[in-house]
């Protein structure tokens, strides 16, 4: 394609062309003329006379072809697997996807939910219902599930909600305050690293040959050398400024110990570099 | 109390208790006093005692001198920003302010105030010869009652529009000093809880399902507090298992007049139930006949009579470990036309606290919700404490997640995939 900014002389040379032709019947006659390939019977016309004028430009290479194909797939994407995974009446459990979508063409109604892309999943196990509830919204879709099969929703406003227990019920365990735990070990011999765990019986019982021919105690052990001691770290008191200000004053005072000790190294070597 | 002496009391008020803090306005407030140098003088002297020691309930700004306060058994006077602000003011009495401008307004409120003052004697006066007609004469029963409903309606208007301007009403009720017993201070009180706390009040009983899960609909009118020991529960909070042992205090206000004859129901609905897979309601607390008033508005669960009004004692909540959290929701429901129930009846036929649903009571006895209050409760550590204090059946039973049988898995067909 031309440019306008090229097209115009062209446009010029071609108006006063045709005025020629206008005050001078005998135009074709004359030798100013003689710019075009041949003489001009029409002299209204112009952009046949203008296609005549450059007929060069119009052609059409390959490369410019080469382009549009090459953007043609960004604007048709593969489609994202959106819409109904679960269709209405179907059986679902806790955590089942039935609906993905861009925004919220779909609300989650009774017993479903929402996920942070507007996915809707169930949270019981029931059948699954499309439906609208104009009382709670007028405008908007709801996706249920229903615990019956032959169940409706939306229930009434002022019905009690129907809920489900899903718990059933084993003898209670009293909690002991402390387990001996099992410690890890890992040994790397000829035949590979091997991770192997001490038993728990045995890490509490002192220290014990660990890997490496070392009689140590086991790691859970020694992380909790503080507390058998009985040293406690004093409990943070974010209203105690006076202890604040000491250990931002303690910071302060280190950063500039460091930075004076950076200083020192950085100004040896600028002298030296510089 | 007449207008006089009303208009009188800031100024009594005002010469009683000098602002001890506020010296450099003092000055100026001079000027406006009406009692000698001397006797002023010598009140300051009395009081050589440094603020910190002796703080005064009207000027007391900040939190620790307000805590020392308290811990004396005075209350602060208004809010904080107002006593601070008083700290440097002279505390000159309206009436006596320099200000022409509000002097000026005064007078167009007081003027007013007389307007509606003459307005409702008018009307009480229409009022009075109406009911003396007959039906025949007045154009019908029914005609008479609407027309009586709608002049006693504008009276009640009327009454707390003359009041309503009066800076002195304005100043009282953010006190905390207004009569209750006086529409203007109901009016005032009703305003102020409906701004907040009843939106709190609403939004947790809808929100955590109480409201189809109780009752179908409840619009409450009274404003419910609720009190385990000292501390103040707000709506929906979890309370420890060993604090709600004891039956809870309410302070329940009412924003009308007249008095009322209520009755008081704690309801759990969050019973698990392994048989139905479900849940069911649990009634913790049952009490009849139990009157309020707007100025008697303390009622303690403990406290009430078991011969005449208490029919289920309180039962404290427990919940089991594992199981969803229990909301125990106390509601508070007028009785027929203020008519007392039948005590003996009601304590012989509502025996049963397991499966009584709040439903049915309701209707059988002609109940009106007004009120309602919300907290919940859940295992901690004191559970397993209460269950044996009360005899828990089932204290040594722990709900587990039942486990869910995913769907069968299901092979995809892939010739048909496009």
């Amino acid at each position: 394609m031309f440019q306008s900014r090229l097209l115009t002389p062209l446009r010029a040379l071609e108006r006063t062309h045709v005025l020629s032709l206008r005050s001078t019947p005998a135009a074709h006659r004359l030798p100013s003329t003689s710019l075009l390939p041949r003489p001009v019977s029409a002299p209204t016309l112009s952009s046949p006379t203008l296609s005549k004028l450059l007929p060069i430009s119009q052609a059409r290479h390959a490369s410019h072809a080469a382009q549009g194909a090459a953007n043609r797939h960004s604007r048709d994407p593969a489609g994202k697997r959106l819409g109904a995974k679960r269709s209405g009446g179907e059986y679902v459990v806790p955590g089942c996807i039935i609906y993905k979508q861009r925004g919220t063409k779909w609300f989650p109604g009774e017993n479903c939910d929402i996920g942070r892309n507007h996915t809707i999943y169930a949270t019981e196990a029931g059948y699954v219902r499309y439906y609208l509830d104009p009382e709670r919204h007028p405008g908007r879709k709801y996706i249920g599930v229903c615990f019956e099969k032959e169940g409706k929703l939306p229930t009434p406003r002022n019905a009690p909600s129907r809920r489900k227990l899903n718990r059933v019920s084993v003898a209670r365990v009293s909690e002991t305050p402390e387990k001996p735990q099992s410690d890890l070990m890992v040994s790397t011999g000829p035949e590979g690293t091997i991770v192997a765990d001490v038993e728990a019986v045995n890490a509490e019982s002192g220290p014990q040959l660990r890997p490496g021919y070392m009689f140590r105690e086991a790691n859970w052990q020694i992380g909790r050398a503080a507390e058998k001691a009985g040293i406690t770290a004093k409990p943070y008191d974010r209203r105690n400024r006076w202890m604040a200000w000491r250990k931002r004053q303690a910071k302060a005072e280190r950063a500039a110990q460091m930075k004076s000790l950076k200083g020192k190294k950085g100004s040896k070597k600028g002298k030296g570099g510089r | 109390m007449a207008h006089c002496e009303r208009v009188s009391k800031p100024l009594l008020q005002c010469l009683r208790s000098t602002p001890t803090r506020g010296l450099p306005g003092l000055q100026s407030a001079r000027a406006f006093h009406s009692t000698s140098v001397a006797r002023e003088d010598a009140q300051v002297e009395t009081k050589s005692q440094p603020f910190h020691k002796s703080p005064d309930p009207e000027l007391v700004s900040s939190p620790r001198l307000e805590r020392r306060l308290m811990r004396q058994g005075l209350a602060p006077v208004g809010s904080r920003r107002r006593r601070a602000a008083l700290q440097n003011s002279p505390n000159v009495p309206f009436e006596q302010l320099p200000y022409q401008c509000f002097q000026e307004a005064r007078n167009i409120l007081q003027a007013d105030r007389i307007e509606k003052l003459k307005d409702i004697e008018r009307i009480r006066e229409r009022i009075a010869r109406y009911e003396t007609l007959s039906p025949e004469q007045a154009g019908g029963k029914q005609v008479q009652n609407s027309k009586l409903g709608a002049w006693k309606e504008h009276l009640e208007k009327l009454k707390i529009q003359a009041d309503i301007n009066d800076p002195i009403v304005k100043k009282k009720f953010e006190d905390g000093q207004g009569d209750m017993s006086k529409p203007i201070y109901r009016f005032l009180a009703d305003r102020k809880w409906r701004e907040y706390r009843r939106k709190i009040l609403v939004q947790r009983i809808t929100q955590m399902k109480v409201i189809p899960d109780v009752l179908p609909h409840c619009d409450p009118v009274v404003d419910a507090k609720l009190y385990f020991g000292r501390g103040l529960i707000q709506p929906g909070d979890f309370v420890d298992s060993k604090a709600s042992t004891t039956p809870p205090k309410l302070d329940v206000q009412m924003f009308e007049g007249g008095n009322k004859l209520v009755t008081i129901v704690v309801v759990d609905p969050d019973v698990p139930n392994m048989e139905k897979d479900g849940f069911d309601y649990r009634t913790h607390y049952l009490a009849v006949n139990v009157p309020l008033s707007a100025t008697s508005t303390k009622v303690d669960l403990s406290k009430l009579s078991t011969e005449s009004q208490v029919v289920l004692p309180w039962e404290p909540p427990v919940a089991q470990k594992g199981s969803p959290y229990h909301r125990l929701s106390l509601f508070i429901l007028e009785q027929n036309n203020s008519q007392p129930l039948d005590f003996a009846a009601i304590k012989a036929k509502e025996t049963e606290r397991h499966n009584m649903s709040l439903r049915p009571l309701q209707t059988r006895y002609h109940l009106k919700p007004i009120g309602a209050h919300l907290f919940r409760n859940q295992w901690d550590d004191n559970t397993l404490e209460v269950m044996k204090q009360i005899g828990y059946p089932e204290a040594d039973i722990e709900l587990r997640r039942k486990r869910v049988e995913p769907l069968p898995y299901k092979r995809r067909n892939p010739s048909t995939m496009r």
